[in-house]
């Protein structure tokens, strides 16, 4: 064990690894991605980065940690950290740093937001099956008394060894058999998909295998390149969704295809020439990074690279073939484009798919670059727009193994909702996307760095702190022209509203209070004649303006939130219950989401903070469930067509729910749990 | 009638209709025609002049949809009451309107919202509905001679039906005034699509209609 490595895992997020000692325990939460909060940048003054140092030998992941494992107590923690927390084994993240191994526990207050694309893999339990399995088997050579056919000699190898029958060959495989069984000296490895195919040969005894796990959002393509063998996950790569181009949300891109000629063939094809992109990137991961060789004077020629290894790190230099599964979740728009089945219809009332049902299409009929005889598995759509991406929520969180009700808001440009149990599941969606990713709104914008991701207002002053993406340090403890603000991306709208609303500043209707102002960030835009709120001033940002927020900007995000939280009243009274036991937030959102302003803005029903969690990208886990067991697959199909379908719309009361529900956090409905979060006079106001 | 209880009266419609209090607009509408006052002129001068006050307060974005729903469901408490008692001579019947959402989309708030606009202005509609076949509105038009033709869409999926409806009425009936609404609507795609009208969203909708009856207003103001 090399003596100044030493290692950590990190919980809840169970991010863990190796680390080189001497190093803040911040800086390691970094290298392995757990996010810990550094408002002040490092500099020791905010205390927002408190962790709880955990003593004892962890069995399960052969860590013994103890505080003797950390630097010595300085005097700044002295501020932030009591005698009975210090007791306890708390500890300032900035200062600590670490000696030995460790077992880290990050309590909520101290857990930042994941930067942009927040699709990270988490850690759930997933059995291990995948579609796609490796069997070795060493046959004899032909011989005039025996002179059996390359396939057929395989076969049998492979159904007396390991039982397989019936087995069926993919023609791009069968072509290099005779070749590679030779190569190998009749030992070979074959991949075989689903018992039924042989998809791969390679010569002598090979245990890795390799897939990926693709999620294809309206707007970000995310995909988990995995080690079928070991259920690692390598590699998380993701890009925009390039048909962003022809439209932001699903209806302008169905639009594009029903107004424009070959529309549908060239979203296709944007989408697969953007998987093979990723495939691409990810599979160059697996090389050493190249430098270019300095000519010398005068010295003609192409170019040279060399290659540059790091010290120490191993890479596997796998090539497309290597790639032997594919599983796809997308909505069913997405869906429907990819396969270039006519999304027309899915775009009217009453929404019908082509098709639910799981697909298994050969990689290369639809263009993908992977092993060539490979199958993509599709997963199923459910109903409408709540698509495949939705069962791939569902079988990764399995609300129909459990007894508590849970509910389940997929937050992405579309807005899907599961609620239920074992007993039941109903499912709708609602249109929340474009206000609450910024596309309405004036200073709008996707997550990227500038992006205002998290704001306070002071209900005293007024005056609004803030943190953008590409930045650790918040606004407070900064220099204005540090900041370079460019925009409010989707998290920043979801603090903002909350924030707006808590100190005073708009009623509950939405409606800016001409007479409670206390700054001079309020006023009258005398373009437009319209009452705004400034969020940044223009030294603060990259672009030149204040950065405002408009009473049509609020208008906005209350629509948005309206019918979010109109879906959910609407299914919880369908379902007949009077409470829920858990909400589950998904999707790039869910991690982003911080629930106490989620609950003071009512983007959903009255419920203890404690009930809500952040899943994550639930549906890329759902994909990647589906990869690495096979049996999730018939799971998925099961699971769509066994939860019903509500078109919330044509609900007798939608309007009513939908109008009640713009206001803050409610129009009428109570709000208990917010007590002493909101003040009394504001929660109270008629 | 006293002018000053006159006003009174009036003020006390108008003020139910923009603080969305239904019991106030039935209370009032109530003793208007307990007193004698006209109903004709109470609709016009009391409820329909606190609905023109929610349109500017909507445009200033003070007001939003909740408040415009709840002040139409005063206006209609109101309306219940005193429609029934319009003479017959004051119901200048201003034309028939046939409304829809159409086929393929099911969103009917805005629509809604017009539709109301329509009749307190005088008009009668008729109200298709939604997911409103296209065909429908031709034969809805036939069948009531209607002057005008208001259609309305939330989604760009559903708002190229409204081209194929036009071309079909105007080949009949080229002299059909053809209004479009919707969020996805614009200027540029009413024309496009050959219609003769349109209003971009409800609040819109409201003003054109609202400016409609303010100018009914004025008309009646005068007789």
């Amino acid at each position: 064990m090399d003596d100044n490595i030493a290692k950590i895992i990190f919980q809840p997020s169970g991010r863990r690894g190796e680390v080189p000692k001497d190093i803040s325990i911040i800086e390691a939460s970094r290298l392995l991605g757990a996010d810990i909060e550094a408002l002040c940048g490092e500099k020791k003054v905010c205390g927002k980065c408190k962790v709880r140092i955990e003593e004892g030998f962890f069995e399960k992941y052969g860590i013994d940690s103890k505080l003797s494992h950390v630097s010595g107590w300085q005097e700044e923690e002295e501020k932030f950290i009591n005698t009975q927390d210090r007791e306890a084994g708390y500890r300032l993240g900035c200062v600590a740093k670490v000696l030995g191994d460790l077992l880290v526990f990050v309590p909520e207050e101290s857990r930042a937001g994941k930067q942009v694309v927040s699709k990270a893999a988490r850690d759930i339990l997933i059995e291990h099956n995948p579609a796609v399995k490796l069997f070795y088997v060493e046959v004899s050579k032909p011989t005039i008394e025996e002179p059996t056919g390359d396939f057929e000699r395989i076969c049998a190898a492979l159904e007396k060894e390991h039982g397989l029958k019936d087995l069926k060959i993919d023609i791009s495989t069968l072509r290099r058999l005779p070749t590679v069984l030779r190569q190998g000296g009749w030992k070979v490895t074959l991949s075989v998909w689903l018992d039924q195919e042989v998809i791969r040969v390679r010569p002598g005894k090979i245990e890795a295998s390799y897939g990926l796990a693709v999620d294809i959002g309206t707007t970000t393509v995310a995909a988990y390149f995995c080690n079928l063998a070991t259920m690692e996950v390598l590699d998380t790569v993701s890009m925009m969704n390039p048909q962003c181009k022809y439209g932001e949300d699903v209806m302008s891109r169905i639009t594009y295809h029903m107004m424009n000629e070959g529309g549908l063939k060239k979203m296709s094809d944007d989408i697969v020439e953007a998987l093979n992109t990723l495939i691409d990137q990810a599979l160059s991961a697996t090389y050493p990074p190249k430098k270019k060789v300095k000519k010398q004077k005068g010295e003609q020629g192409p170019d040279e690279w060399i290659e540059v290894p790091e010290e120490g790190k191993t890479y596997l230099r796998l090539t497309r073939e290597d790639i032997e599964d594919i599983t796809i979740g997308c909505n069913t728009a997405m869906h429907h484009i990819l396969l270039q089945l006519d999304p027309e219809h899915v775009g009217m009332a009453p929404f019908p798919p082509v098709i639910h049902h799981s697909l298994d299409i050969k990689a290369r009929d639809l263009g993908i670059n992977i092993n060539p005889s490979s199958y993509v598995f599709v997963l199923p759509n459910e109903a409408g727009f709540v698509g495949a991406d939705n069962v791939g929520v569902l079988i990764a969180e399995e609300p129909y193994n459990k007894d508590e009700i849970q509910l389940i808001i997929d937050i992405g440009t579309n807005g899907e909702l599961v609620l239920g149990n074992k007993k039941k599941l109903i499912s709708s969606s609602c249109a929340t996307g474009p206000a609450l990713e910024g596309a309405q709104l004036t200073y709008g914008m996707r997550a990227a760095p500038g992006a205002m991701e998290r704001i306070r207002i002071d209900p005293e002053t007024h005056d609004v702190d803030y943190k953008v993406i590409g930045r650790d340090a918040w606004r407070q403890f900064s220099e204005p022209k540090e900041m370079k603000a460019k925009g409010i991306c989707g998290s920043g709208i979801l603090d903002l509203l909350a924030e707006l609303y808590k100190a005073g500043i708009v009623n509950k209707s939405g409606a800016f209070n001409k007479d409670g102002q206390k700054s001079n960030r309020f006023r009258k835009n005398p373009d437009n004649r319209q009452y705004e709120f400034v969020l940044a001033w223009a030294e603060e940002t990259s672009i030149g303006k204040d950065i405002v927020v408009t009473q049509k900007d609020v208008r906005q995000i209350q629509l948005a939130k309206g019918a979010l939280y109109a879906g959910c009243k609407l299914m919880v009274q369908r379902m007949g219950i009077e409470k829920v036991d858990k909400v589950k937030i998904a999707g790039a959102f869910g991690t982003h989401v911080d629930r106490e302003k989620a609950l003071i803005m009512g983007l959903f029903p009255d419920c203890d903070l404690e009930k809500i969690v952040s899943v994550g990208n639930a549906a890329g886990d759902g994909c990647r469930a589906a990869l690495l067991n096979r049996d999730k697959r018939a799971e998925a199909n099961w699971v769509s067509r066994n939860v019903e379908y509500i078109e919330l719309t044509v609900e007798p009361n939608f309007q009513q729910e939908f109008m009640g529900a713009m206001h803050l956090p409610h129009m009428t409905d109570a709000f208990p749990h917010l007590k002493g979060l909101v003040p009394e006079e504001i929660l109270n106001q008629k | 009638m006293d002018v000053t209880r006159k006003k009174e009266i009036l003020d006390k419609l108008a003020e139910a209709v923009v603080e969305f209090e239904e019991e106030q607009a039935r209370e009032w509408s109530q003793i208007a025609l307990d007193e004698g006052m006209d109903a004709f002129e109470a609709i016009m001068q009391g409820l329909a002049a606190g609905m023109e006050t929610v349109g500017d307060l909507y445009d200033q974005q003070e007001y939003f949809v909740p408040e415009l729903l709840m002040s139409a469901d005063a206006l209609y408490a109101g309306l219940d009451i005193l429609k029934p008692h319009i003479r017959a001579e004051d119901q200048k019947n201003m034309g028939q309107v046939v409304i829809g959402t159409v086929q393929g989309d099911v969103h009917d708030i805005g629509k809604n919202i017009i539709k109301l606009m329509f009749e307190v202005g005088g008009f009668e509609v008729h109200d298709l509905g939604r997911d409103v076949p296209l065909e429908k509105f031709v034969e809805e038009q036939m069948k009531t001679d209607s002057e005008i033709v208001a259609m309305s869409a939330m989604m760009t999926t559903t708002m190229t039906g409204m081209k194929k409806v036009i071309e079909m009425i105007k080949e009949k009936n080229p002299d059909v005034a053809i209004m479009l609404g919707g969020a996805p609507v614009t200027r540029d795609v009413a024309d496009l699509f050959g219609a003769d009208g349109y209003a971009e969203s409800a609040g819109n909708a409201v003003q054109e209609a609202i400016k409609m009856i303010s100018n009914l207003r004025k008309l009646q103001e005068k007789a």
